[in-house]
């Protein structure tokens, strides 16, 4: 899909066997980590450092990126994560695609467009000279099998089929000419983000939601790389197309190389093992600016970072599930929880200055859509304004300091949160101390994969965060009605649960809106009507912290091209772009990093600690035995 | 022992009796000089903390009220500096013993007392029974009880109590065998033949004979199986299966992790909950291994 992918694992439940199987090889890394750990745990951290220095190997230009989410499926009917959406930008065309200077649109496959004077059918020319990487032409053909199977498939419209619900027909009225008529207007025309795939290999496959598109390698696109391999969990392997009409990438191949540990990859980079790491923490951050032949890249992100509430879980059929807390529902305890949250203080301390504080629901980055509040609108921090507005509300103290209902149930929240994200954590326990002081109980209940109880409404709050695109369209999608599951056993597009009318009209009125000045009010009224309801608090906007080696990458486009990200684009520029280094295709050798040996150092000494104190304990006990 | 002149009643006898043995015990383990280094540092590190409230409050887990600044390094008012939100790691890591060693104790006597009920059934009542419970002993026994454990922790919710839970459930499976093994060696002594000709029904040879003799082995067992637990309870939450809101060394370790401290060389972060552990495992070690040759000097024998 890929307008938009939240960076943690999010709800994407027909995949759930697949996450089994992942979280079964977490354990088993786990696993394999335990001797040290179990020895003497200073040691433990130690591991990767080792695994690190292992192989140094050399070659061609190799470009090695750090990656740690899975890949939730290769196929690009199927693929919703962030990685796997980054891949799909790199292997396969878009018709069109984002400049990497400004994110306005500019050509892809399509090198121009047009619309009727009504705006329900579109024109796309389809340029000549691109060729999939088996040698035979990409053509209007491609694309317009691409879109009927969308349409007419379920199954192929899982991670896109937002785009595709409003088509009414498309055709190619010739290979270079492709129409799509649409049932009403669409503004997202310029902005289909699906990538186009091969029909004359896609036209064999069976069933689009078996199908993962990872037995056969090289796999047959026309983007700026080849996929060649895949291990999951271990990398993913791309040779450069040669025959890009945009030109070849300069690296002679690109590498997705998985590290679950944050730590690891930075170990790794200092090596010069892997030649870019994406979401460092601070510390590491502040760590490798220090070291040379490392750049730090601290740019603004395009990810907001959220508290939702539940809001009543409900289905299309007028179902409700889950196991909500009902104070939720009250307006007054929403807007309550979040007049006691303390926005500068999750910036300053949790994220460390490499944030921006949260206000409208589109990060500013995206200067035309970002809204934020009035003041009289605004919910700034203000906990006694909290303390009356719960007082007002009937949510008296009781005895114990503890908030009680008007039904006698307490004020006790549990809220869902990431265990891979230090974040989620890190801000849980700000929270618990906040609400506590207002007498709201909370439970920071940390999953490996919070999709289970996400879909089944079984949540009071979440931690949430989606990565935004230049059209806004799709995370603004996920609030509308319509993406409510269907049954209360099915799982729907929605983010969370949301469905309100006034969103709802906003929305259909800002889909069909072309005028950009327009269309851009109609989505900021959008926002503030969200901030209003109280049920997506977004408290940061977090940076793009990423570091990468200027021994191995002499130049690298960020995007946007001032002050910009490099992981997570919306465009291929940044690998596309990226020149290697003279000494990069010799070997990635290293300067030798004392943190690590230190650490080294502080492992074994604890291990011999423990060591020397068994022997010792033996050896009394033996020659206590042999004088008996 | 020497006060017995007084009419005794059979209580008065028991309790002289008892102390007698205690004194006995002491006696020899002070002979074990490594077991004795063993005690005082478990002394020491019990009283710091159990004093944890005075001298550190329970203050110091505030995130809201953090003193420092992030991660600083170690100083006159931060002696092992700070971590990621600004709270004294000092104070953290004394806090961080009261959890490490009550969840310690709690798994281990949980785990001893599932090991040596079962054991002591399956000893006593042998046959097809016992067959069946030390089959299933041997299941567990060869799991591989990290795993277990990582299962269990992952499967419910994220609490202290887990963590206690996961660590006693998988861990009972020796304590099971040796009991066993022993109920069986004291029930084969004519005493029992004897209690039971006289009436003994099977609750009351089980509780009045058997466990007051496999008490030595059970208590030698306990002292063994603490440090394992407090190992495994650091390894947890090390993995971030613990509760994400307690302070606990092996989440000290986590943190440490996640704030990305193992790379940017902050050591005196990773270090001091590290070499806690270790030396808290070790002292349980060495008393375990006292006490162990003290009661049952023929356990060491073979080895």
């Amino acid at each position: 899909m890929v307008m938009v992918t939240k960076v943690p694992s999010r709800p994407a439940a027909p995949r759930r066997l697949l996450r089994l199987l992942l979280a079964t090889g977490v354990a088993a890394t786990a696993l394999s980590a335990v001797p040290q750990a179990a020895q003497a745990s200073p040691a433990a951290p130690a591991a990767p450092v080792a695994q690190a220095t292992a192989d140094a190997k050399s070659g061609g230009a190799t470009l090695t990126v750090a990656v740690s989410q899975s890949i939730d499926s290769l196929s690009p009917f199927l693929a919703q994560k962030l990685t796997s959406t980054s891949i799909h930008r790199l292997a396969y065309e878009y018709l069109t695609n984002y400049d990497a200077k400004d994110a306005r649109t500019i050509p892809g496959l399509a090198t121009a467009w047009s619309p009727s004077a009504d705006k329900l059918t579109w024109t796309y020319t389809i340029r000549e000279d691109s060729k999939w990487s088996d040698g035979k032409p990409a053509t209007a053909e491609d694309a317009a099998w691409t879109f009927n199977k969308m349409m007419t498939d379920p199954n192929a419209a899982t991670a896109n089929g937002s785009f595709t619900a409003n088509f009414k027909k498309v055709t190619a009225t010739d290979p270079r000419t492709l129409v799509i008529e649409l049932k009403k207007p669409q503004a997202t025309m310029t902005a289909l983000d699906v990538p186009i795939v091969p029909k004359h290999v896609w036209e064999k496959v069976g069933d689009f939601s078996k199908f993962n598109n990872d037995q056969q390698f090289p796999i047959v696109g026309n983007g700026p790389f080849v996929i060649t391999d895949f291990k999951v969990d271990q990398y993913i392997k791309l040779k450069p197309n040669k025959t890009f009409w945009r030109g070849a990438p300069q690296f002679d191949e690109l590498v997705f190389k998985y590290y679950k540990d944050g730590d690891a990859a930075v170990a790794a980079l200092q090596k010069g093992e892997v030649s870019f790491v994406p979401n460092l923490t601070p510390a590491q951050a502040a760590a490798l600016k220090s070291q040379k032949n490392i750049k730090v890249n601290d740019a603004p992100g395009r990810r907001f970072f959220a508290i939702a509430t539940n809001p009543g879980a409900r289905s299309q059929d007028g179902k409700t599930f889950g196991n909500g807390h009902k104070a939720l529902l009250d307006p007054a305890v929403r807007k309550a929880l979040f007049l006691a949250v303390d926005r500068t203080t999750i910036v300053d301390k949790v994220f460390q200055g490499h944030a921006v504080e949260g206000e409208g629901y589109i990060p500013p980055r995206f200067g035309s859509y970002f809204w934020k509040p009035e003041n009289a609108q605004k919910r700034a921090y203000d906990p006694a304004g909290a303390e009356k507005v719960l007082d007002a509300a009937g949510y008296r103290k009781n005895g114990e300091g503890k908030r009680v209902g008007k039904d006698g149930k307490a004020l006790d929240f549990r809220i869902l949160c990431h265990a891979t994200d230090p974040n989620d954590k890190a801000i849980g326990k700000y929270l618990q101390e906040w609400w506590g002081k207002l007498g709201i109980g909370l439970k920071v209940e940390c999953l490996d994969s919070v999709s289970d109880p996400w879909v089944k409404g079984d949540y009071d709050l979440a931690f949430d965060g989606w990565s935004v695109n230049p059209d806004p369209d799709y995370v603004l999608s996920i609030h509308t009605c319509g993406t409510l599951p269907a049954t209360p056993k099915d799982s729907g597009a929605t983010d969370n649960f949301i469905c309100d009318k006034e969103f709802d009209t906003l929305y259909a009125q800002q889909a069909v809106e072309y005028d950009a000045a327009k269309r851009a009010d109609l989505v900021k009224r959008m926002q503030s009507r969200l901030y209003d309801t109280g049920y997506m608090n977004i408290m940061a906007y977090p940076n793009a912290l990423e570091a990468y080696r200027t021994d191995q990458i002499k130049s690298i486009t960020t995007m946007p091209e001032a002050a910009g990200n490099l992981w997570g684009q919306d465009g291929y520029w940044s690998w596309w772009s990226a020149v290697p280094t003279a000494s990069a295709a010799s070997s990635g050798d290293s300067d030798d990093s004392s943190p690590t040996g230190l650490i080294l150092g502080v492992g074994a000494a604890a291990i011999i600690l423990v060591g020397v104190g068994v022997w010792a304990a033996r050896r009394r006990r033996t020659s206590a035995d042999d004088r008996e | 022992m020497t006060t017995a002149k007084t009419p005794a009643t059979t209580t008065s006898l028991v309790w002289q009796r008892r102390r007698a043995s205690v004194a006995r015990f002491w006696k020899q383990y002070r002979t074990h000089r490594a077991g004795l280094y063993g005690l005082t540092a478990l002394a020491l590190i019990a009283l710091l903390a159990l004093t944890a409230p005075l001298t550190v409050g329970a203050d110091v887990q505030s995130v809201t009220e953090a003193p420092g600044t992030a991660l600083e390094s170690p100083s006159a008012e931060f002696p092992l500096g700070t971590d990621q939100f600004g709270r004294s790691l000092l104070g953290l890591l004394i806090w961080g013993a009261r959890i490490s060693l009550l969840v310690g104790l709690l798994a281990a006597a949980l785990s001893v007392a599932i090991g040596t009920v079962v054991g002591i059934i399956a000893g006593h009542y042998g046959g097809w029974f016992s067959t069946v419970v030390m089959r299933i002993t041997d299941w567990f026994l060869v799991m591989p009880t990290l795993v277990l454990a990582i299962v269990l922790a992952t499967v419910m919710s994220r609490s202290m109590w887990t963590v206690v839970l996961a660590i006693g459930v998988t861990s009972w499976p020796t304590t099971a065998r040796l009991v066993r093994a022993q109920t069986i060696a004291v029930e084969s002594r004519p005493y029992i033949e004897r209690a039971t000709a006289l009436g003994g029904g099977h609750g009351h040879v089980m509780s009045r004979h058997v466990l007051p003799n496999v008490m030595p082995l059970v208590l030698a067992q306990t002292t063994l199986g603490i440090s394992t637990a407090i190992l495994t309870e650091a390894t947890l939450a090390f993995l971030g299966l613990g509760d994400p809101t307690v302070v606990s060394w092996g989440g000290m370790l986590q943190d440490a992790r996640e704030a990305g401290a193992v790379s940017s060389g902050h050591w005196w972060y990773l270090a001091p909950p590290g070499i806690a552990i270790a030396l808290v495992a070790l002292a349980f070690t060495l008393c375990g291994r006292a006490v162990e040759a003290v009661l049952n000097p023929k356990l060491g024998v073979g080895r």
